[in-house]
């Protein structure tokens, strides 16, 4: 916008007007990331379970490990937060890559984002108290998790993702900024995401970014989302 | 499926509110099965939407009904909450502020049906919004930036030489190091300022509402004779956002309104000729107003630059603030002027824990406003009881609270819910963990705060 400036209160109705709350690719407060989180960890909690579920007073084996190893924007995070809704128990870690480690709480599973970040002499303290850890890292980690006694299972993220999931992941955003249940908002096809994974690659960060800045295009200059033209 | 539906009805939907006002309304609840309702809550308050991280605040929280509700049920219920002062509205490309009434419904055992409506608040007035000392902090920087890169580049040409005296390898080692350095900050500070001369710059307004003009100079007396392709003075509004964390972290900036001014075109300007531009930019009288949210900003600057041919340009941005009509002289952020930090602002020595813990877990939203309350708070020793949650396996390098052997705790306390750490001594380290979910009661000495895990920080005291 050059030269003038756009009203605020003009600039209120726009989401309303495509019955949306807000651009549904914009960022999502954690708690939304766990309730949108669409993965599948099935295979996951089948490692850490132990086969006398309910006997022990915890469900899952000491000394078993899942590790997530992918590029960013492949969804390793995603999957914690799948587990985190599957196992409300559990207790999620992130590491930053500036400042100092976090505090890490003994938990039923331990999950630990960007673990590859971990310090060594910590990590040795964690990995020494046992418990059930899925980390999602960037570095194959399998080593000192083996050092320390883990049985370790490994899954790359990322390398595949269909048409077909990504629309899923992406309507489900989109599902979750409708504003009216009764009236009716455009859902990308599997045609769209199949040309966006041929444009971007596995990357869903990037895909989401893109479509922010398409939809707000869209919506700016004819008040609706047109996704699939 | 829920076994309810919300819906709200405000009172006057199109309204365009004030801080301070109070939004009314009813919430509709449509019973589908019959439900225990552990309590339909509703609060006011503000959330970002867009590019950006999300920030947010809770207002006022009202809980409207607790109790058994019948299928088929068709209730409503009214309320009335307060505005929240500040933020304004706003809805941009990068950047959204809305303010809502949200309503909640807690079902045991079930998800929480929920429902939303935004409202507009644009504030008529705002109290004083004086630079901060940070701000005031970061325009000394940007003054001095010259005398610092200047002495940085003296120090690294010492520390080269020294080294080459020294050891020659590591001589030339620190001589590659630096050099991209030093000409990186060279070509950006001093090459300019090596034909410009000392370049002054000085906002006159550092406030302005919006259709007022900013006034600002801009005077240099040049050291040589130099020719320019031209001076310009851009005023410029955007929206500046933060998205994800650590690595992931990534600024997005979206520009909504430049205005180019030429201020001299190009000419060849003579070495010891002062040259003095007086700057009146008129700013647009829909402007939307300047705010600072965790991550979210709405900023307003005047971009200043001298086009040097074959040379590297001179450049300085001035911030400024577009503010609500009428400013008083109040100091403080009116945010954190709420009176239950008033109330708290004063080390009242007969506080219950549960009356400390009946703000903090208020504020938990606010870090201004806990801040204060923290402060308020620490050193103070109360008896206290809490439910342990968890031991932690690591307690962080920066926590020097941890008793030598001893152990770190999640807890909370519970009416009021607050979350805390305890730092326990190890002789009561058994204690502690076998108290179980049915509480213990102990004496314990307010830390402070911690920001990671939103949690107070207390030392278990041995009796």
């Amino acid at each position: 916008m050059r030269g003038h400036c756009e009203n605020p209160l003009h600039n209120e109705f726009r989401w309303p007007g495509a019955n949306l709350s807000r651009n549904p690719f914009g960022e999502l407060t954690r708690q939304e990331r766990i309730s949108l989180a669409c993965v599948e960890v099935d295979k996951i909690i089948e490692h850490l379970r132990t086969s006398e579920s309910f006997e022990r007073t915890s469900r899952f084996h000491r000394l078993r490990a899942y590790q997530l190893i992918g590029e960013c924007g492949r969804g390793k995070s995603s999957h914690l937060f799948g587990l985190m809704k599957a196992i409300p128990s559990a207790c999620y870690v992130y590491l930053p890559e500036d400042g100092p480690c976090p505090t890490i709480p003994e938990a039923e599973v331990l999950l630990i984002d960007e673990a590859q970040r971990l310090p060594r002499h910590i990590r040795k303290t964690i990995f020494a108290a046992g418990i059930p850890l899925v980390i999602a890292t960037h570095r194959d980690l399998t080593r000192p998790l083996r050092r320390a006694g883990y049985h370790v299972q490994s899954e790359t993220i990322g390398l595949t993702l269909s048409p077909e999931f990504l629309a899923l992941l992406l309507n489900r955003r989109i599902e979750a900024s409708r504003r009216d249940a009764a009236a009716p908002v455009p859902s990308l096809s599997t045609e769209k995401s199949r040309e966006l994974i041929g444009q971007f690659g596995t990357n869903v960060r990037e895909i989401e970014r893109h479509l922010y800045d398409l939809v707000q295009a869209e919506v700016n200059s004819h008040g609706e989302m047109r996704l699939n033209d | 499926m829920a076994k309810c539906d919300l819906t709200i009805e405000l009172d006057e939907p199109e309204r365009i509110y004030r801080g301070g006002e109070k939004v009314s309304g009813r919430v509709y609840v449509s019973v589908d099965a019959n439900v225990r309702c552990k309590a339909l809550e509703v609060q006011s308050g503000w959330r970002t939407h867009g590019k950006g991280n999300v920030a947010k605040k809770t207002i006022e929280t009202v809980t409207l009904f607790d109790g058994d509700w019948t299928a088929g049920d068709n209730l409503s219920y009214r309320f009335e909450l307060t505005v929240s002062e500040w933020p304004p509205s706003y809805h941009g490309n990068f950047v959204n502020v809305d303010h809502y009434i949200d309503a909640r419904v807690k079902i045991p055992w079930a998800f929480d049906p929920k429902a939303a409506k935004e409202f507009i608040v644009r504030p008529l007035e705002l109290p004083d919004l004086a630079k901060t000392d940070e701000q005031k902090a970061s325009e000394i920087l940007t003054n001095s930036l010259g005398i610092i890169v200047g002495a940085f580049a003296l120090v690294a040409v010492v520390l080269i030489l020294g080294a080459f005296v020294a050891n020659p390898i590591a001589g030339f080692f620190g001589l590659v190091v630096f050099s991209p350095v030093a000409l990186f900050l060279g070509g950006k500070f001093l090459l300019p300022r090596w034909l410009l001369g000392n370049v002054e710059t000085e906002l006159l307004t550092h406030q302005l509402t919006p259709g007022e003009s900013i006034l600002a100079r801009l005077s240099f007396e040049p050291r040589r004779r130099v020719t320019v392709n031209a001076i310009t003075a851009k005023l410029s509004g955007s929206e500046v956002c933060v998205s994800g964390s650590g690595s992931n972290r990534t600024t997005h900036r979206n520009e909504f309104y430049d205005e180019t001014r030429v201020l001299e075109n190009a000419t060849v300007l003579e070495a010891g000729v002062g040259k003095t531009f007086e700057l009146e930019f008129p700013v647009p009288g829909d402007a939307p107003y300047s705010f600072d949210l965790p991550d979210n900003d709405l900023k307003w600057s005047i971009d200043l630059h001298v086009d040097i041919p074959r040379w590297p340009d001179w450049k300085r941005s001035l911030s400024f603030q577009v503010v609500p009509g009428q400013t008083s002289q109040s100091s403080g952020d009116p945010v954190s002027q709420s009176p239950s930090v008033e109330a708290e602002s004063t080390s009242d020595m007969g506080l219950t824990f549960e009356e400390a813990a009946g703000h903090l877990s208020q504020s938990l939203e606010d870090d201004s406003q806990r801040e204060v309350l923290v402060e308020a708070v620490v050193g103070i020793t109360f008896e206290i009881e809490a439910v342990v949650e968890r031991r932690l396996l690591y307690s962080g390098p920066d926590d020097p609270h941890v008793y030598e052997d001893g152990y770190a705790v999640w807890a909370h306390h519970t009416a009021p819910r607050l979350p805390l750490v305890l730092y326990i001594p190890h002789q009561l380290g058994d204690e502690f963990e076998q108290s179980g979910s049915s509480g213990r009661r102990f004496r314990g000495t307010v830390l402070g705060w911690d920001d990671q895990n939103d949690r107070l920080q207390i030392k278990v005291l041995v009796e």
